[in-house]
């Protein structure tokens, strides 16, 4: 009974932040979303390179080959809208991912806390953005179904091969039993992730 | 901040005792080398070349050579030797072209033997997009001129790989001076690759100072900025920025002056009046006002009379007729000027037209006014016009009344008294109102005498009758010389409105002449 002050007190202040962060995000301005998630996302780089000083070498063996999906950006003119989603699976499943409890032990809260306010800040940025682009998706969507007859690759596979890349991570994850190890090389894997995606708003801005 | 990798050495003797808990438990693996603080790794960019240096903590070891080792976190690869950097002397190796990979996770291994014995072994972890040093600085010069500094920038002519494009534009070059404690900031546009020298200018120096330059990479993200060493020049300008400021002042006070000379010349020409000259025309004048020309205000009406004065010249007759009293007559008496101011003409000999003569006059005539001056119409006036007639002097006086109408002919012209057909000469002359008898006119065409108007003495009477021009006439004399004209049929004159108050001024009273003539 006593615990619950205390539970109320421990989340008090992440549901402020997370209060305000939707606040502040709901406010801002799609056209400026290359921007934020640019700097968002290097926020996050950050904080996951201070989660840890160094990567334990010991744990050089359990490293593992997560294949990430590079290829998402070798689609020759990859559309907005697409580039918006794949973000939006990425932001959805490294969320997923870094929610969990299991890492308590591993890094540092505040660090963690701050992932997760900058991840979940960024979901709710993108939903508002494809929302409003959905109203104009009319036009869009007659152009992808031209673009599916003529054999271009079609975009969602984007989406399908990111949540491929996700499952795996999360299965190492489950197959290492969550250990500081896998925690180290799931930190690093998804560093290069963020980074990836940090060169793919360079094309946001481009159009 | 530096980010650097410690890691500590690990010498064989360790391995033994997990190797022996290993076999206890029937675990057996080979433990490879683990990190532990006795180095500390680097990795820079210097000159755009990517630099992995190491430095032992432990300054008591000293290995004779090294060797770098590295593998990947992507994928489950061996430890790769680094070509270049085996059993080298140096404590760093170039990777520029070894690892090209920003997203990737490199794990090097440095290596220090003495001979074949090795004495320590470091192991590191880099992101090189994020794990790297901030840029070195590049090398530069300073030179300076008389007006600038010129600022030569030196690049390494090989690029990393690591550096696309895209990675190129991540960095910007910054330039800074400081001039007592002023720091400024400039930021050269970089056209092209990283790669080749360029010079950057900086002008609008403060003569005599010194300037310091310094020059860095800054990254658009947050990063720590390594800056480079000040170089500093003093800016001396030569002669030809001394000169040029002096011709700059010499110009100033040369405009001044010529501004000087040009408001003193227009201040003088519009005090002469050259230039913009006073309107003091009066209002009626003024057509620029946009009233006057809609609603053109017509002048007020002054009141005049028109008087026109008739000169009828004559010739002189002589009269061969032995008359004694008449030979005199006919001389006409040279206009004499009265005491008073008037010009009196001698009209003895030319009273009446047919019959009437100076006879006439001189019978009626005062004696004591026959010296008086003839054509004083007040003289005449009274001489022949004086109440309490006795007969004789009646008689003169209806005779004198037509005489004097023809007295009022002018003596020295008889070929046309009438103002319809004279010779059109005009006079304009003062009339002493004291002097003549003024009467008003009735619509009295036949009227053959000389209306007098009362006006001011000694005024100038121009009379005009704006309707009848023709054979309207004029009047009245007084004065010099002026000749009286004659009434046309129908004359009809605007009586001036501001009849003079010397009527009552004067001590004579109006006396009633008969016929509207009022003496005065």
């Amino acid at each position: 009974m006593s615990a619950e002050p205390d539970v109320i007190r421990k989340c008090m202040w992440p549901v402020c932040l997370m209060g305000l962060f939707v606040t502040s995000v709901l406010s801002l301005d799609c056209n400026l979303l290359n921007v934020h998630l640019r700097r968002v996302t290097w926020q996050n780089l950050s904080l996951l390179r201070r989660m840890s000083k160094s990567f334990p070498i010991e744990c050089l063996r359990e490293s593992k080959a997560f294949e990430l999906p590079q290829e998402i950006l070798s689609h020759t003119q990859p559309l907005t809208r697409d580039i918006k989603e794949a973000f939006y699976e990425m932001s959805r499943q490294a969320f997923h991912i870094f929610i969990q409890d299991t890492f308590k032990s591993t890094w540092e809260e505040k660090h963690l806390r701050q992932v997760q306010i900058g991840l979940d800040q960024q979901l709710q940025y993108l939903e508002q953005c494809l929302e409003e682009e959905e109203e104009n998706e009319d036009m869009r969507e007659v152009a992808e179904d031209e673009r599916t007859q003529s054999g271009t690759p079609v975009p969602q596979l984007s989406n399908l091969e990111l949540r491929r890349y996700f499952n795996r991570i999360d299965r190492f994850l489950k197959d290492k039993k969550y250990s500081h190890c896998a925690w180290e090389i799931v930190r690093v894997e998804i560093r290069r992730c963020f980074y990836f995606f940090h060169k793919f708003t360079a094309l946001l801005r481009r159009k | 901040m530096v980010l650097s990798q410690n890691v500590s050495a690990v010498g064989p003797l360790n391995l033994y005792p997990m190797v022996h808990i290993s076999l206890v438990f029937g675990i057996s693996y080979v433990l490879p080398d683990f990190s532990d603080e006795s180095c500390t790794l680097k990795m820079t960019l210097r000159n755009l070349q990517s630099i992995l240096s190491w430095e032992l903590k432990n300054h008591s070891i000293v290995p004779t050579h090294y060797t770098l080792w590295y593998t990947i976190m992507s994928k489950q690869e061996d430890m790769k030797i680094v070509g270049d950097c085996t059993n080298i002397t140096r404590s760093f190796c170039d990777l520029t072209d070894v690892w090209v990979n920003m997203t990737e996770m490199y794990i090097p291994k440095v290596v220090g033997f003495r001979g074949n014995a090795a004495l320590v072994s470091c192991v590191g972890s880099f992101f090189l997009a994020m794990d790297t040093l901030p840029l070195d600085p590049p090398e530069f010069e300073i030179v300076g001129f008389t007006d600038h500094i010129s600022v030569n920038v030196k690049f390494q002519s090989v690029a990393p790989k690591i550096l696309n494009e895209e990675e190129l534009q991540f960095y910007l070059a910054l330039i800074e001076e400081q001039s007592g404690g002023t720091v400024k900031k400039h930021k050269p546009q970089i056209n092209g690759n990283v790669t080749e020298n360029f010079i950057y200018v900086i002008d609008k120096l403060i003569p005599k100072t010194n300037y310091c330059v310094s020059v860095y990479f800054e990254p658009k993200h947050p990063r720590k900025i390594k800056r480079s060493p000040l170089k500093c020049t003093l800016f001396q300008p030569g002669w030809e920025s001394e000169s040029s400021e002096s011709a700059t002042i010499g110009g100033i006070i040369t405009l001044f002056l010529m501004a000087a000379v040009v408001i003193s010349t227009v201040m003088m020409l519009k005090r002469i009046g050259y230039i913009c000259l006073r309107n003091n025309s009066p209002k009626v004048l003024n057509f620029y006002k946009l009233s006057v020309w809609v609603f053109p205000e017509l002048p007020p009406l002054e009141k005049v009379a028109t008087v026109e004065v008739i000169h009828i010249n004559r010739k002189k007759k002589v009269w061969n007729y032995n008359y004694d009293d008449e030979s005199d007559s006919d001389n006409e008496a040279a206009p004499r000027t009265s005491a008073g101011g008037y010009t009196t003409h001698g009209l003895t000999g030319r009273l009446w037209p047919a019959s009437v003569s100076s006879a006439t006059l001189e019978d009626c005539s005062d004696p004591a006014a026959e010296e008086r001056d003839l054509p004083d119409p007040e003289a005449d006036a009274e001489t022949l016009m004086a109440p309490g007639p006795s007969p004789w002097q009646s008689e003169c006086t209806s005779r004198g009344y037509q005489g004097r109408g023809n007295l009022l002919q002018d003596p020295f012209s008889e070929e046309d008294s009438s103002p319809t057909e004279g010779s059109g000469d005009r006079i304009v002359f003062n009339v002493d109102l004291n002097s003549v008898c003024v009467r008003a006119l009735e619509d009295n065409d036949d009227s053959e005498v000389t209306p007098m108007l009362p006006s001011g003495p000694e005024e100038t009477v121009v009379l005009e009758d704006p309707d009848e021009t023709e054979s309207n006439l004029l009047l009245v004399a007084s004065g010099e010389g002026t000749q009286l004209p004659f009434p046309g049929p129908s004359a009809q004159y605007p009586w001036p409105e501001d009849s003079p108050s010397d009527k009552s001024d004067t001590s004579e009273s109006d006396v009633d002449m008969g016929d509207g003539y009022v003496m005065r």
